[in-house]
């Protein structure tokens, strides 16, 4: 085998990367910046249609103050879209992770030898298409559907809700419906690294179910449940086809459908790309605590 | 020809052209780039085309001012006697469910040639797609307010009239309308009008004896039982009209302001749906009261639950043909590889028998001579207690028209509608 | 223990068994367990239900009205065999999947590989974006996507070669953060050992370390292709018309108009499709670490 001088093994490595980091960069990195060049931009007089300016001496930030001044104020109508995706968003990772952290809790310490079974359950929702899931749920909540006829116990009385006339309720469940099983696998994989004996040791000392849960296994699964509302939540902000397909009603619309609707309109792209540099504003401090937190997890790791 | 920039990314304006970015850029920010509505209000006076600007503004057809559009040099219209190649594409971008399958499949039997159909919710999204050239779509089904903004922007082809010998078929007013003189670019597809359909069993009253039953979609009691037409400028009309606006293409801004107040009022008092497929969520029972399209309301029949009678269907417009009425066109666009298969494919639409074949299949009435609106019940197009939903001729003469907007007046009304739709 | 004996009052005998049974520390986890298959209940079965009424003999989604295949197979023009835009949409699914997943893994993996060695700015840079792309709410690609291919004359076009494009960008993160985490796992010394048996950098990673990683490498393919094919937000934006929208724009389009169970039936199709190499994937990984300690985890995408 030829002898690779010391540099050609030390360039051995980020030629391996390169293609990779070429590609993040020409397609995710610069993408960001054509945002930028249509929101600080214009229209085209006829169509309507986004013209860019690459040159930022040149931007024009009329859009991008279109929107901000939308926000709040007598004029503010963007406003309350926003803090309901806010609202809707913490809603729904709380009920995910109340409903994640006992199932995952169970699939870590006790299954025994049903856990290969459970988490093939568990990660099953991966390979099932999110609209199909959606649209079961869409079959379920109409108004003869199974939830009604259940709720009515099978026609004794009569439940006069309309699960699917833009209730937030219904967003919210389905938001919880559609997230939860992107919680349930890295809270697993956390609360799988604590050792059981850490938590034996605590029983045997004295402390009873849940003065253990309190002193024992939530501080050491805090990262873990950083990690997973994380996952979870910041996809969440983006969506817009569960409201769409579970709520067709403006009332309860989120930053999604904002961008959604006006992505496509003529005059209003320059609008979406705002609201589009918005949510990554929002995002990138959560985001940067994920980076960080999934370093320091990956570096416990023995 | 005075010199051309390029900026260092060699950007090119949406139409390939290089553009002097400077002077290019004032235009467009001068033509209108999103100032607040107040501005906007305060800028339309009367109903005219607004400031003048330096960019070419397209001209505004209305019945009172008909417009005969130039041809396109750049694409020509094609040559005549030509035919459509066995095995090749045609490219038609329409509404979902807006084409009968069996006429699709009957015109691929005849000529040989491969059909598909994209589909668009609303024509804004269309308008975008169009633009950006890269789909090579043949045929597109719009309506005559988007006329304008495709020939302007060199979007369609002229129409070759000797493939389109069946235009006798149709309607005397659309062999010479006023938003196409001498039909270079169009011909009619259907012709519907937008009304008020609700059904018996979910709607207790009865909406039409009503003295405006605009009203009812402001009426607290149908609270998340009624759905309003997810397209701006429809359901916008219709806000007027309930205020007795005629002109629902008004720039007044007392008018505008009026239509907001409106809508935001409706909202708080009666959420409404914001949708187009009321042909289907009607019939299943997830409203009871809806804006709906004529041809909707007859389609819906055939989307009601087996077992379910269509008697319970009910459809509403003003009898003095005072409403909205319009017509969706078909068009040739330039960016297509198949035009001589669009041609004939729209001859073929407009022979009586395809053309009454698909009135079936979509609800949705086409202007043929030999289809008598006055006798629809009767020919066994319309059930009875759906008669209301015929569209007369002379509803053309008297009724309300969507047209396109003047920029100015087309911003504030998006931008109403962007409020609308981003909820209380 | 004692404290919390004390503190409860003196009940009949049943409650103090029951309370007593609750307070046992080392007893069966009764409620949890019933928590977890509630859990799973309610998670799958509104799709067991879709899947069975995609055999429905009638048109209605929500009303049994006999067993039929008629939605696969059967009806000469609404199902999915004979509908040529439902089934042009699997055929396209299958097609991205395909074309995406084997850009993605190769491209992933080598990333992985490479940025775990090389140190600086520009690997940090890197890793910190892939991790954020990780995270990141799909639209905002997908809106910055589209107006890159809109906006500019660029190679990279509405259409298939969109979709792949925004797909792999999209699902890189997946490879990358996998093979990371096991080669933490692994750590160094076995390439090390090699090294000083003589191999060169790349000698070692071709017959050790790629051996090492292939449990990683079949869970993100499998992850990967799993999740290509249910993507909806990128393939939606960057679609090119009717012949380039996959199952779950056709979904979306005709749940929100006018669904039939032709569309359940589509759905069923491709679940069995991502099932299929689910196994095919599972399989392959059985059979290359065969008497290796394996587990299940590295599906979820855990080491």
């Amino acid at each position: 085998m030829p002898d690779r001088g010391p540099r050609g093994q030390r360039l051995f490595w980020p030629l391996l990367a390169l293609p990779g980091t070429v590609w993040i960069t020409l397609l995710f990195v610069a993408p960001l910046y054509v945002v930028l060049a249509v929101l600080f931009g214009g229209v085209d007089p006829i169509l309507r249609q986004p013209v860019p300016v690459w040159d930022p001496l040149q931007w024009n930030f009329s859009q991008f103050d279109y929107v901000l001044g939308h926000i709040v104020g007598p004029d503010g109508f963007f406003g309350p879209a926003l803090v309901r995706t806010a609202v809707y968003v913490a809603l729904a990772s709380g009920v995910c992770l109340l409903v994640a952290y006992p199932v995952a809790y169970y699939t870590a310490r006790f299954a025994g030898r049903y856990r290969g079974v459970l988490l093939a359950l568990l990660i099953a929702p991966f390979w099932i298409s999110y609209m199909m899931r959606m649209l079961a749920w869409v079959n379920l909540l109409q108004n003869d559907g199974l939830v009604n006829r259940v709720l009515s116990l099978g026609g004794l009385y009569d439940v006069h809700v309309d699960w699917l006339d833009g209730r937030p309720v219904t967003v919210v469940l389905g938001l919880v419906y559609g997230y939860v099983p992107y919680m349930v696998l890295p809270l697993f994989a956390g609360l799988d690294r604590i050792p059981a004996a850490v938590q034996e040791a605590a029983r045997d000392l004295g402390a009873g179910r849940f003065e253990t849960f309190r002193r024992v296994t939530w501080p050491m699964s805090r990262t873990a449940v950083v990690v997973s509302l994380l996952v979870t939540t910041l996809p969440m902000l983006g969506d817009y086809y569960t409201n769409d397909l579970l709520s067709a009603s403006p009332s309860t619309s989120m930053v999604g459908n904002l961008i959604n609707n006006s992505v496509l309109t003529p005059g209003q792209t320059g609008q979406a790309g705002a609201f589009v540099m918005l949510v990554l504003l929002v995002s990138i401090i959560p985001m940067l605590i994920y980076v960080r937190a999934t370093r320091s997890g990956v570096e416990v790791q023995s | 020809m005075p010199p051309v920039e390029h900026d260092s990314f060699g950007g090119r304006s949406l139409f390939g052209r290089p553009m002097q970015r400077r002077s290019f850029l004032k235009a467009v920010l001068a033509a209108g780039a999103a100032p607040g509505l107040a501005e906007l209000l305060a800028a339309c006076t009367g109903s005219g085309t607004g400031v003048a600007t330096t960019a070419a503004t397209p001209k505004i057809p209305s019945p009172s001012n008909p417009v005969r559009w130039p041809l396109s040099a750049k694409h020509p219209a094609i040559k005549a006697g030509l035919k459509p190649k066995p095995g090749s594409t045609l490219r038609i971008y329409n509404y979902a469910d807006y084409l009968g399958p069996q006429v699709i499949k009957s015109f691929e039997a005849k000529y040989g040639v491969n059909i598909t159909v994209s589909t668009f919710n609303d024509e804004d999204e269309a308008l975008t797609k169009i633009a950006s050239g890269g789909l090579g779509l043949d045929l597109y089904f719009p309506s005559y307010d988007s006329l304008g903004k495709l020939v302007g922007a060199e979007l369609v082809r002229p129409l070759n009239h000797a493939y389109i010998g069946n235009i006798a078929n149709v309607w005397p007013q659309f062999h010479n309308p006023w938003y196409d003189l001498g039909w270079r670019y169009s011909v009619p597809y259907s012709v519907y009008t937008t009304g008020i359909a609700w059904r018996t069993d979910m709607v207790k009253e009865d909406i039409a004896s009503r003295s405006n039953p605009y009203d009812v979609f402001w009426d607290p009691k149908y609270a998340g039982n009624l759905a309003v037409i997810d397209d701006w400028h429809t359901m916008m009309g219709m806000v007027l009209l309930r205020s007795g606006i005629h002109d629902i293409n008004t720039a007044k801004p007392a008018d505008i302001r009026l239509m907001h107040n409106q809508m935001m009022d409706m909202l708080s008092k009666t959420h409404p749906r914001v949708t187009i497929t009321m042909y289907n969520d009607l019939p299943a029972g997830q409203y009871g009261l809806a804006q709906m399209w004529s041809g909707d309301v007859v389609n819906a029949q055939y989307y009601l639950p087996k077992g379910q009678s269509a008697d319970v269907l009910r459809y509403w417009f003003p009898s003095d043909g005072r409403g909205m009425v319009d017509n969706d066109l078909m068009v040739v666009l330039a960016q297509g590889s198949n035009p001589v298969a669009a041609h004939y494919f729209i001859n073929y639409m407009l022979e009586s028998k395809i053309a009454a074949k698909n009135f079936g299949y979509i609800g949705y009435q086409p202007p043929q001579n030999s289809i008598n609106p006055d006798e629809l019940v009767r020919d066994g197009f319309l059930p009875a207690n759906l008669k209301t939903a015929t569209v007369l001729p002379h509803y053309f003469d008297v009724g309300s028209r969507l047209l396109q907007l003047p920029p100015k007046a087309d911003l504030a009304y998006h931008q109403i509608w962007q409020e609308f739709k981003a909820g209380a | 223990m004692t404290s919390v004996a004390r503190t409860v009052a003196v009940p009949a005998a049943q409650t103090r068994r029951l309370g007593a049974w609750f307070r046992d520390p080392w007893r069966k986890p009764r409620i949890l367990a019933g928590v977890t298959l509630l859990y799973i209940g309610w998670s799958l079965l509104p799709v067991a239900i879709a899947v069975l009424f995609s055999f429905n003999a009638g048109k209605s989604r929500t009303v049994w009205q006999g067993f039929s295949t008629r939605w696969y197979y059967g009806d000469p023009l609404r199902s999915v065999w004979h509908d040529p835009t439902l089934h042009s949409a699997v055929v396209h699914t299958l097609w991205l999947g395909l074309l995406a997943t084997v850009i993605t893994v190769p491209l992933g993996v080598a990333m992985a590989l490479g940025l775990d060695r090389w140190r600086g700015r520009i690997p940090a840079g890197a890793n910190a974006f892939v991790l954020i792309s990780f995270v990141l709410p799909e639209i905002l690609l997908a809106v910055a996507l589209l107006f890159v291919a809109t906006v500019l004359q660029t190679p990279l076009h509405l259409g298939t070669v969109g979709q792949v494009v925004g797909l792999v960008t999209y699902q890189l993160s997946y490879p990358v953060v996998i093979v990371r985490g096991r080669l933490l796992t692994i750590g160094k010394q076995y390439e090390e050992a090699a090294i000083d048996l003589g191999a060169s950098p790349a000698g070692a990673v071709r017959r050790v370390l790629v051996k090492m990683l292939l449990p990683a490498i079949f869970a993100s393919t499998v992850l990967v292709f799993a999740d290509v094919i249910d993507d909806f937000v990128i393939v939606r934006y960057l679609s090119g018309g009717a012949s380039t929208e996959p199952v779950s724009v056709k979904i979306y389009n005709t749940a929100r108009a006018a669904p039939t169970p032709a569309l359940n039936a589509l759905a069923t199709v491709l679940l069995v499709s991502s099932l299929l190499v689910v196994l095919l994937g599972f399989l392959a990984y059985r059979r290359f670490t065969r008497g290796e300690r394996r587990s299940i985890d590295v599906f979820a995408g855990e080491a």
